[in-house]
């Protein structure tokens, strides 16, 4: 009987097995959707491409004796693009800091600014193990160029040259921070607000700060006035030092000036846009979008060897005349360092 | 030389004006378990009746709390009377939260008045947002908008009236809370996020920061139960970005609203439906985040949600749990009649007799 019985459970239990399990199919989307073989080599095409590209390459170094193009870039640029989709289709599930700071898409645009870096203004860099490779420090450098590309590259020298690579959070003018577009882009880069509050709170959580003390002063003065250095405030960067016990480090860059050399300043249009300046180039505005882009300069930048501020009582911060004297040693510092390095480029394209 | 009224005290008698709004209703149920006698008053029926919690109907822009006050010998008021997300015009709003409070105060005021300890509700709303504050700001940092028009300047005149009374009286604590904003079902924020496509200030991804109702009831409950002094930023931990936040509700950011004007896209989300008052246009476009080390430091209590845990909780749609739904009329006006019924039946260990003032 049992045996009878557990026979008839297993036919049951095999038939209902048998059954084909039902296939969900999604509900057809209601764009068009292309033909199958169309769709297999839109997903290949990138392959063919590459692969295209190989071909031809090889071909050229035969028929040259050189690289034309070289094969390395290409992958990273290939890269970066795949990097970006899959940023773009991550979520809202990433992390940010407190500060607004999206690590992981600061380092996708690094292939960016790295060809910038290394091809664009051929950037030499000097002195860069002055820099630890743990804890804080303040980073003060020079400001020129009328947008602010020498911070970016001073962000990706610590990546390009450093052994220990790590991330530079740039203190920026509030009156930027309100802009759209470009507040948005800055934030997610990890540039915070020149507030003194913000500083020491980077600064306790070990973090390299990046300070330019001239400001807007700087990066607004004209062809005339370049390398010579604009007034470092009142010094409240170096307080900001003492107090957080971080060392000081200056740091000299040259090539910024020659990027858009500024003639003149319309400073009724900069009035009525909010601007601090509105510049006047060679090609900006004439050439609109295309003014722009900036010109290849040569650049040199030099890391100083560190002003030890961290040794300093923290109540030290108090004494303007300490404060002020620290601050003009270390503009001394920077503007030797550009007459030096200035000194050492050939020329200003070359 | 100190006065002697400044030593520690237990709250034995509580009065919470404003008990009607969903916060107050919940800071007098946690508040009911923990003082002996509680008194509530507002202008509208409470939403659900507290058993062990007396209420009145007084409107807080008269000058009836100094009676209430004297008569009931009230040690802790707890002001929630504050209109912050409301849709009402900007006058009530302003009659509600300035005129309110100095009648609150003077009621408070004076040689004769029993109030040891005084607990006021702001909002972050003081700060509004601006591209030139901290990145984190600090309750110093409020009051430097000297332009300040609409909510921010009725907070900011209230807040003021709050401090000068606790200078003027010094036998009295006061404790003024600035809840971080808040995003259940209902407020402006809530809804603005919950939209399935929600229009952003082009060229903006403002950092948001929250505070959960279960906190914001807790923080106001803490203050009430201990003697802390001053302003306090109550907010969650941690940071949320505006794009991430319609993320995780399930919408769609898109960069519609203009940035010059803002009040172009202010009208243009009041023809949608959602009525953005000015600070929070504000906020949507700079974000605001506060530094709650204060309160962290002072309390030795933070918020037990994240703002991540807010938003996640929000999109759960789990926040129905806190707010609980209004009980009908009837219900209510049964729940009192019994609990009169007990008190005359001989419990005489509630030292007072019902008490209904209605108008």
């Amino acid at each position: 009987m049992s045996v009878a019985r557990a026979d008839s459970l297993d036919s049951k239990e095999l038939r209902r097995r048998s059954r084909k399990a039902k296939v969900v199919t999604p509900p057809p989307s209601r764009r068009l959707r292309v033909p199958k073989p169309i769709r297999r080599l839109q997903r290949q095409a990138p392959m063919y491409a590459v692969q295209g590209l190989s071909a031809l390459s090889t071909r050229l170094r035969e028929m040259t004796g050189r690289d034309v193009i070289d094969m390395n870039r290409v992958m990273e640029i290939v890269q970066f693009v795949y990097q970006q989709r899959q940023l773009a289709s991550r979520g809202p599930d990433y992390v940010v800091d407190e500060f607004g700071f999206d690590a992981q898409w600061t380092e996708s645009l690094l292939t960016l600014f790295n060809v910038m870096y290394r091809d664009y203004w051929r950037v030499e860099t000097t002195g860069i193990e002055n820099v630890p490779a743990t804890g804080r420090a303040l980073l003060v450098a020079n400001h020129a160029g009328v947008l602010p590309w020498d911070g970016t590259m001073i962000k990706t020298a610590m990546f390009a040259e450093h052994a220990h690579p790590r991330h530079v959070r740039a203190l920026v003018a509030s009156l930027f921070m309100g802009m759209p577009m470009l507040s948005w882009f800055l934030r997610r880069t990890g540039q915070t607000v020149g507030h003194p509050d913000d500083t020491r709170r980077l600064l306790d959580r070990d973090e390299l700060v990046l300070v330019f003390p001239e400001g807007v002063k700087g990066t607004g003065k004209q062809f005339k006035d370049r390398y010579r250095l604009r007034r470092f405030g009142r010094g409240g960067f170096v307080a900001t030092a003492i107090r957080a016990g971080a060392p000081i480090i200056p740091i000299s860059v040259v090539g910024s000036e020659e990027i858009y050399p500024m003639v003149a300043d319309a400073s009724p249009i900069a009035r009525l846009f909010g601007l601090p300046y509105f510049p006047i180039t060679p090609m900006w505005p004439w050439l609109g979008a295309l003014g722009m882009i900036p010109l290849p300069s040569k650049w040199r930048i030099q890391f100083h060897p560190p002003v030890h501020t961290e040794l300093i009582a923290a109540e030290s911060a108090e004494d303007q005349s300490l404060v002020m004297t620290i601050s003009d040693e270390v503009r001394n510092t920077i503007q030797k360092g550009v007459y030096e390095n200035l000194k050492l480029r050939r020329g200003v394209f070359v | 030389m100190t006065p002697p009224a400044l030593k520690s005290h237990t709250p034995q008698r509580v009065l919470i004006s404003g008990v009607s709004n969903p916060l107050g209703a919940e800071v007098a149920r946690r508040l009911a378990t923990q003082v002996p006698t509680l008194f509530g008053c507002d202008v509208a029926d409470p939403v659900s009746a507290v058993e062990a919690m007396d209420f009145v109907h007084a409107d807080t822009r008269h000058a009836v709390i100094g009676k209430l006050v004297r008569q009931l010998h009230i040690d802790t008021v707890v002001h929630m009377a504050v209109k912050v997300d409301s849709h009402g015009d900007d006058r009530t709003v302003h009659e509600t939260n300035v005129i309110g409070t100095m009648n609150v105060l003077t009621g408070c005021a004076g040689p004769s008045s029993p109030v040891r300890r005084l607990v006021v509700k702001s909002s972050q709303a003081v700060y509004g947002a601006s591209p030139a504050y901290p990145s984190f700001v600090t309750e110093e940092v409020a009051g430097s908008d000297r332009h300040a028009y609409g909510l921010k300047r009725d907070l900011l005149d209230m807040e003021q009236l709050a401090q000068e009374f606790s200078l003027r009286t010094p036998g009295c604590r006061v404790c003024i809370l600035r809840l971080g904003y808040r995003v259940s079902e209902g407020t402006t924020l809530g809804q603005y996020l919950s939209l399935p496509i929600v229009p952003t200030f082009a060229g903006f991804d403002p950092r948001l920061q929250l505070l959960h109702e279960d906190d914001a009831a807790e923080a106001v409950v803490r203050s009430a139960l201990n003697d802390h002094e001053g302003v306090f930023n109550v907010a969650g931990d941690g940071i949320v970005l505006l794009s991430q936040a319609i993320g995780i509700m399930g919408g769609r950011p898109v960069p519609l609203l203009p940035f010059y004007g803002r009040w172009i896209g202010r009208l243009a989300m009041r023809a949608i439906g959602v009525d953005l008052p000015g600070h929070l246009a504000e906020v949507l476009t700079f974000g605001s985040v506060a530094d709650c080390s204060r309160l962290a430091q002072t309390f030795r209590w933070k918020p037990a949600y994240t703002t991540r845990a807010v938003m996640d909780s929000l999109a759960r749609g789990r926040d129905a749990e806190v707010i609980d739904s209004p009980s009908p009329p009837q219900e209510y006006e049964l729940q009192v009649f019994l609990q009169r019924r007990r008190r005359l039946a001989g419990n005489s260990l509630r030292g007072t007799p019902a008490l209904t003032l209605r108008k």
